[in-house]
């Protein structure tokens, strides 16, 4: 279970995640919310990328920033960076070997077959000795997910995984989710595209303004509506209790309501 | 410690991979064999091949120092590679000391690369091998492991043109503070104006305990005092540098 306790994060007097508190025991959970809501921000405090200002992450008891936890959770950032001038199959064994005894002592050849068996599964296996600078966008964005399953993680942090990805691609990227799901893995992502969500997500978390607007089932939420619909009909009623928490002098003109 | 050997070795892996480095390389490499005729042009003195020698391993390990020290670090920051690295099992100081080993084993291989030409160069011209030559050259690396600690700390806060900008200035006072502060009692300065530039000897780094190549060129042993205090000087200098560096990215929002 993964618990957020009024987690705050603030850039001097900016608050990105604000009071959000939060506790999560679903196979796919996905934070959905528009650009900028805070959603990547919440997955860097989750990772140990960033320190929350105020409250805390827990993830089955322990710290989540804890290096112990690290070893059990797998991370996609958003629009993966790589070292150019390696291969796919040479990060991989980069980013394995910083997972210190669980993996080093294995045998070289079984790590071989491993790191090719994820490379298979996401779809780039045929690249696997070709230099990551010679990576399509989309093949970045698989790569970027077969890191992150290098050291069968129990936790997925994904933060956009299918951003840049051809409609044949999201949907075979879809299909491994959903795979890794039923090997009992827990799914952490963060989207702003609505089909994903209502297709993978057991339940979805709506945040907006780095703050948590609604928790559940995608089923709940929706009421019978499109999400979309659901989802501005969210945004909106939380743009207007703010803005008529606002004293009527603080209102920018064009703004009152009438 | 097997973090930090991880990264290292990934780093040299990466640089010498890099073709501007190999373009430094070939260069300096040219540059070292021309000197056994710049030697003869210039002074018709066969030993100032040691001197031209020397010196060009020097220039051109700075030259590959500050290219690597001001752009390494920054660019795995920057271009938010370190993402991948810092979300495993690895703390900020882990990656940044590995970083920097893994430059120094960088410099090492180029160290060593030039000096054997150089070894071949003085060989051929004057029938002999060169062992001071050696300690010079070991010397200037300690300069250079320095110089990078130096680039790392400063790229932990700077941009990559700004760490250019301030390593330069760095090594260019390193190498005159001495020579300052001796200048300046010659010319009976004193007060505040000797005060200031006191100031500066002991800020920056005084890089000038680290030229050995008279010693070479003249073919006199270099002291062992003199090399025992040159690798406590850059051991302590590099701590407080890399110290400082882990210090400031601890706190560095990425």
């Amino acid at each position: 279970m993964v618990d957020f306790s009024h987690l705050t994060k603030a850039y001097k007097k900016k608050v990105v995640v604000d009071d959000f508190t939060l506790s999560v025991d679903v196979p796919i959970f996905g934070f959905l919310g528009q650009n900028g809501a805070g959603k990547t921000t919440i997955m860097k405090m989750i990772v140990g990328l960033l320190q929350p200002t105020s409250g805390t992450i827990t993830i089955d008891g322990a710290l989540s920033s804890h290096p112990i936890f690290k070893k059990k959770l797998g991370y996609m950032p958003e629009t993966p960076y790589f070292y150019e001038r390696m291969t796919g199959m040479e990060f991989l064994r980069f980013c394995d070997e910083l997972f210190d005894n669980t993996n080093s002592g294995a045998d070289p050849a079984a790590r071989t077959s491993h790191y090719e068996e994820i490379l298979k599964k996401v779809g780039i296996f045929a690249a696997r000795n070709a230099e990551i600078r010679t990576y399509s966008k989309g093949m970045r964005q698989r790569l970027g997910f077969a890191q992150s399953l290098v050291n069968d993680p129990e936790y997925l942090f994904l933060d956009e995984p299918l951003d840049g990805l051809d409609p044949i691609g999201r949907r075979e990227m879809k299909e491994v989710m959903l795979a890794l799901k039923h090997e009992g893995r827990k799914i952490f992502l963060n989207t702003h595209i609505l089909a994903d969500v209502e297709e993978i997500c057991d339940e979805v978390g709506i945040v907006h303004k780095g703050r948590l607007l609604y928790a559940g089932s995608v089923k709940a939420f929706c009421a019978g509506k499109p999400l979309e619909e659901r989802f501005m009909e969210a945004v909106a009623e939380h743009e207007s209790i703010a803005l008529n928490a606002v004293p009527a002098h603080e209102i920018p003109a064009g703004h009152h309501q009438k | 410690m097997r973090n930090i050997f991880i990264i290292a070795k990934n780093t040299l892996k990466l640089e010498i991979r890099d073709k501007i480095l190999y373009g430094i390389i070939v260069f300096g490499l040219l540059y070292v064999f021309f000197t056994l005729f710049l030697a003869d042009l210039v002074l018709k003195e066969p030993t100032m091949v040691k001197a031209f020698g020397l010196t060009g391993i020097y220039f051109f390990n700075a030259i590959i120092a500050l290219f690597l020290g001001t752009t390494s670090f920054f660019k795995d920051v920057d271009r938010k590679v370190v993402y991948f690295i810092l979300s495993k099992p690895v703390s900020r100081a882990q990656f940044l000391l590995g970083k920097f080993f893994g430059l120094c084993m960088v410099l090492l291989l180029t160290s060593g690369i030039l000096a054997v030409a150089y070894e071949g160069v003085v060989t051929y011209k004057l029938g002999m091998f060169d062992g001071i030559g050696l300690v010079a050259v070991a010397m200037q690396f300690l300069e250079m492991a320095l110089f990078l600690a130096f680039a790392i700390f400063v790229s932990t806060f700077a941009s990559s043109l700004l760490s250019i900008v301030y390593t330069s200035g760095v090594f260019f006072l390193g190498h005159i503070v001495s020579q300052l502060v001796i200048d300046a009692k010659a010319i009976g300065i004193s007060g505040i104006r000797l005060w200031l530039v006191e100031i500066l000897y002991y800020v920056f780094p005084n890089l000038e305990k680290f030229d050995a190549r008279d010693f070479a060129i003249h073919a006199v042993a270099v002291p062992w005092a003199s090399f025992s205090l040159a690798v406590a000087y850059a051991a302590a200098y590099i701590i407080f540098l890399l110290a400082a560096a882990v210090w400031i990215f601890n706190k560095k929002e990425i």
